[in-house]
């Protein structure tokens, strides 16, 4: 899915199940919203940094600075928070 | 803007001139030259324009890379150290520190990064390094080695642990609890700088954290190599096209047995070898400046890819083209003798030839199993 959507509302739900259908296909595994993909062993350090340009380039948004922090990016629901806020702040 | 490299690339070629030869032999590039490079946003193109850069794309940046690189190497690896450092400083910095940084390094300041410890190469989460938070301030003890460019910074991007995750912090080289040590006579890119470098309860304020904040080593450490892997990977095309442009011309004029070498079967084939290196390279190094430009996913493993397919023929075809050029190669300075060397170091640097293909192989079994 490369096509970006980022004059477009997104609902929370959207969010989730757009990443849960990545998160799934890349690990081919099924992911919960809450479950923590690092404690788990999912996340390798390249595929870190393949959900951050995901994230980006599917939500239009740019995640920088403090806001890399791996709380973010633990959980569907965490990333979900983060895509959200990040959206609202790039509307104001 | 297409061609957005060629301006560029003029004022690199001007500078580098007849030097690059000379400059390996001493070990040293001009540093003024440097600055004077830094000052026009060439050093670290891709920063954007605001802060002062040319903000070139990853495929714009990487020809440029790779002409530099077809020249002198070791002007090459302080485009690489440079552009990563900047990048690590826009992607992990906050707004402000971006200002600040992104900007002094595109007006003539000198940045390296700092990743290897002495037992911790590629197993970065060896890493020893330590950065503690002492109210308004930090402290940063530790030891890196062959940091590349650090003897000609004015900065450094330095990771090491903070808390239980890691850190990037920015540390001005003429900082207090500072030694920088040059590598004496590093077997390639011999003029870039590279230094082992000593933090001895280095106080620096709060907001020399990029961030601000502990953040996943992993990421962050990806996050950097990534474009270091990018840079290095054009540096190789140009490693390829130096080399593939020496062979030919040589073969084409050296008379063998009354005719061009060309002319024999066996050295077609070194010519013909070598072709396919620098186009293959080139390609995979355009699919990942492409990957790069689009922010999809795939550039991660595409920059490992490209790298470790560049480097690995690099060194090969460095080798074919000595083969080829035989005694008029073998003279230290020659193209083909600094290519050679060259090239060996970038098997080593940003991942090596082993690691690069644990990851390559990681790839494909998320991939194809």
């Amino acid at each position: 899915m490369s096509s970006s959507t980022d004059r477009q509302l997104l609902t929370g739900e959207a969010i989730r199940s757009q990443l849960t259908e990545f998160l799934n296909r890349q690990t081919k595994r099924e992911v919960a919203p809450d479950l923590d993909m690092f404690a788990s062993g999912l996340v390798s350090s390249l595929f870190a940094l393949e959900l951050v340009v995901h994230i980006e380039s599917t939500f239009g948004i740019t995640i920088a600075g403090p806001d890399l922090r791996l709380d973010n990016f633990r959980t569907v629901d965490a990333m979900t928070a983060l895509v959200l806020r990040l959206r609202e702040e790039s509307d104001e | 803007m297409s061609d957005g490299w060629a301006e560029a690339e003029a004022m690199v070629a001007e500078a580098i001139g007849d030097q690059a030869e000379a400059w390996d032999h001493n070990g040293r590039l001009p540093v003024d030259t440097l600055r004077e490079l830094g000052t026009k946003g060439i050093l670290c193109a891709q920063a954007p324009q605001k802060y002062g850069g040319l903000g070139l794309s990853s495929l714009d940046n990487g020809e440029l890379t790779a002409r530099t690189g077809a020249r002198c190497s070791s002007l090459r690896s302080v485009l690489t150290s440079q552009g990563m450092a900047a990048w690590t400083i826009q992607r992990l910095g906050t707004a402000k520190q971006r200002g600040a940084h992104l900007g002094a390094l595109t007006s003539g300041s000198l940045a390296g990064v700092a990743f290897s410890e002495p037992a911790a190469g590629s197993d970065l989460a060896a890493m020893t390094t330590r950065i503690t938070p002492d109210g308004s301030e930090v402290v940063l003890d530790g030891q890196k080695t062959w940091i590349t460019v650090a003897a000609y910074a004015d900065l450094l991007v330095v990771f090491g642990r903070l808390g239980d995750e890691a850190g990037a912090v920015l540390v001005p080289t003429d900082a207090p609890g500072v030694r920088i040590e040059r590598v004496a006579e590093p077997l390639g890119c011999r003029a870039a700088g590279h230094a082992d470098v000593w933090f001895d309860g280095v106080r620096l304020p709060r907001d020399a954290v990029l961030g601000g904040t502990a953040l996943p080593l992993g990421l962050i450490a990806t996050t950097a190599l990534t474009y270091g892997r990018v840079s290095v990977a054009w540096g190789c095309v140009g490693i390829l096209r130096s080399c593939l442009a020496a062979a030919a011309r040589h073969a084409a004029t050296r008379q063998q047995g009354g005719t061009p070498l060309a002319a024999h079967q066996l050295v077609r084939r070194h010519l013909a070898e070598l072709s396919v290196a620098e186009q293959a390279a080139t390609r995979l190094c355009e699919h990942a400046s492409r990957c790069w430009d689009a922010r999809t996913p795939d550039l991660v493993s595409a920059a490992v890819l490209a790298k470790h397919f560049a480097a690995t023929n690099a060194a090969a075809g460095a080798s074919t083209a000595v083969q080829v050029l035989a005694s008029a190669g073998s003279r230290n300075g020659h193209p083909v003798a600094r290519a050679y060397r060259d090239a060996k170091l970038m098997e080593i640097i940003e991942g090596s030839n082993e690691v690069s293909q644990l990851m390559l192989a990681e790839h494909a079994l998320a991939v194809w199993s």
